[in-house]
């Protein structure tokens, strides 16, 4: 097995290379959990073969224990006498706790929930890595769509996102394109502009979306304003009907009026993409960038 | 005399208690604190008003074997809410230049070179890296690498699903590596740049 992938995606992919590649693009981000421990054994097992014969995640795998080992041994602050006199005196001072009804962290009740979605996570991961083998193709989704069942305002993030978009088209945009650096720089996850043919970048800026941080990137479509709301995936998947078309089509489809929605996620954000368009203008959109 | 003699004061008992489950937990609290504040002055504020939160709300935790990952919510919402109130934003790397100064990384053969470099790096080193990251990446970090807390505590903790534990601790250790190189690569360029000065006739 060759040990050199820039070599490999050089090369015009054969349907076999193409389905080793994108076996390496799921597993290299599984390798922190790997390193930690987190999986379970048949995605050890599985990483462990990858690991053979691709050196670059041999060497990704080696920066996870590299910098897991050095900060195991951080030292921990000492707390003086004198702080902790002071929190004391500052408890002392506080009323005593009322009893309540429990809300406590209940990590071992919640636990089997989490790890159920977790391994659902996993799963995932692991099916798209079986879907690409057996298609030979580099999508490792299929590109389908699901529309809402339910009106727009009826999910708060696309509602929200919908009325910040009849409200940006109706003045002047708040930003340029050459602010995308600075709203790279405001936001705790990663924003790439969309690309496909005769759509461009003019604008950015970042916004609330629902009270939570959103980027908000506008392109030109020919003569038609497109915007993309891009937020943090723990915001994108909150509401069941997100979830639901999601974990079904792998895109989310939703009009309101003559505004039309098309919706996925990324490694760790979620997408809402708006414009005065047909669907269809989006939909292609959207397969550009599944194959990239 | 016997002990039952005694009646017991409940309120001391509840104290006594708080202070044998959740104190233990200072130092390493306030290490998370400084980390994410101006000074340890900052730092030993957030802490003491974790420290009431988690006084006022002790009857809530029932299980005080999970004493640890509550205090740290607490410790986390203390910090939220200290950050938003100051209007103070975190002054990040381009995500880009560290994510390319990764992927340089782990496409070249400086692995051995990266495990030495990090094993020499001093705490302010450590911090300056996780700084220079934003700060989801970086709280996912160091409650699993230095804390010591597994991926559905943090999950617990942060309030997120496992799988963006995950990811957020697999591109949190990206970023931090990127950020390591990218400061080690700066400061070559400039000892390269005095030396330059140096030969051309020392310093003006």
């Amino acid at each position: 097995m060759s040990d050199d992938r820039s070599t490999m995606a050089n090369r015009a992919a054969s349907p076999e290379e193409a389905a080793r590649e994108s076996r390496h693009e799921v597993l290299r981000e599984l390798l922190g959990a790997y390193a930690d421990r987190e999986l379970p054994p048949e995605t050890v097992a599985q990483i462990d073969a990858h690991l053979v014969g691709c050196a670059e995640c041999r060497r990704g795998l080696e920066v996870h224990h590299a910098l897991r080992a050095r900060l195991a041994v951080e030292p921990p602050a000492a707390a003086s006498p004198a702080f902790r006199a002071r929190i004391a005196a500052a408890i002392d001072a506080a009323p005593a706790p009322a009893p309540r009804v429990a809300t406590d962290v209940r990590v071992s009740s919640n636990a089997r929930m989490l790890w159920l979605a977790a391994s659902g996570w996993i799963i995932a991961m692991v099916l798209s890595i079986a879907l690409a083998m057996t298609s030979g193709t580099t999508s490792v989704f299929a590109p389908t769509s699901r529309t809402l069942s339910t009106p727009v305002h009826d999910v708060p993030l696309l509602g929200a996102v919908v009325d910040d978009y009849a409200r940006v088209s109706r003045g002047d945009l708040p930003g340029r394109a050459r602010d995308l650096d600075a709203v790279r720089a405001a936001v705790s996850f990663p924003v790439e502009p969309l690309r496909a043919q005769n759509l461009r970048l003019i604008a950015a800026w970042t916004t609330d979306v629902h009270g939570e941080p959103a980027a908000v990137l506008a392109y030109r479509l020919d003569d038609r304003l497109l915007v993309q709301y891009l937020v943090a995936e723990d915001v994108f998947f909150q509401h069941p009907a997100i979830r639901s078309a999601i974990a079904d089509h792998h895109l989310l489809r939703a009009a309101d009026g003559d505004r039309t929605v098309v919706a996925w996620p990324d490694s760790s954000t979620g997408t809402v993409l708006v414009g005065n368009v047909p669907t269809e203008s989006l939909q292609t959109i959207w397969r550009s960038e599944s194959k990239r | 005399m016997s002990a039952t003699s005694h009646p017991v004061d409940p309120a001391a008992e509840l104290r006594a208690r708080f202070e044998a489950v959740v104190m233990p937990h200072l130092d390493r609290l306030l290490a998370f604190a400084i980390r994410r504040t101006d000074s340890v002055a900052d730092a030993e504020d957030a802490v003491q008003e974790a420290c009431v939160r988690a006084w006022l709300g002790f009857t809530d935790l029932r299980d005080e074997a999970n004493a640890r990952p509550w205090f740290y919510r607490i410790l986390r919402t203390v910090l939220s809410d200290m950050r938003e109130k100051s209007g103070r934003r975190q002054q990040l790397v381009y995500i880009t230049r560290l994510e390319d100064a990764h992927d340089e990384l782990v496409g070249g053969e400086h692995d051995a070179l990266f495990a030495e470099v990090v094993s020499r790096l001093d705490s302010e080193a450590v911090h300056r890296g996780l700084r220079n990251i934003p700060e989801d990446f970086a709280a996912a970090v160091e409650l699993h690498d230095i804390d010591g807390f597994k991926y559905v505590e943090i999950a617990e903790i942060v309030g997120v699903p496992i799988g963006t534990v995950m990811s957020r601790i697999a591109r949190g250790r990206k970023l931090l590596a990127g950020a390591i190189m990218a400061e080690r690569g700066a400061a070559a360029a400039e000892h390269r740049s005095t030396d330059r000065r140096s030969a051309q006739g020392g310093p003006r």
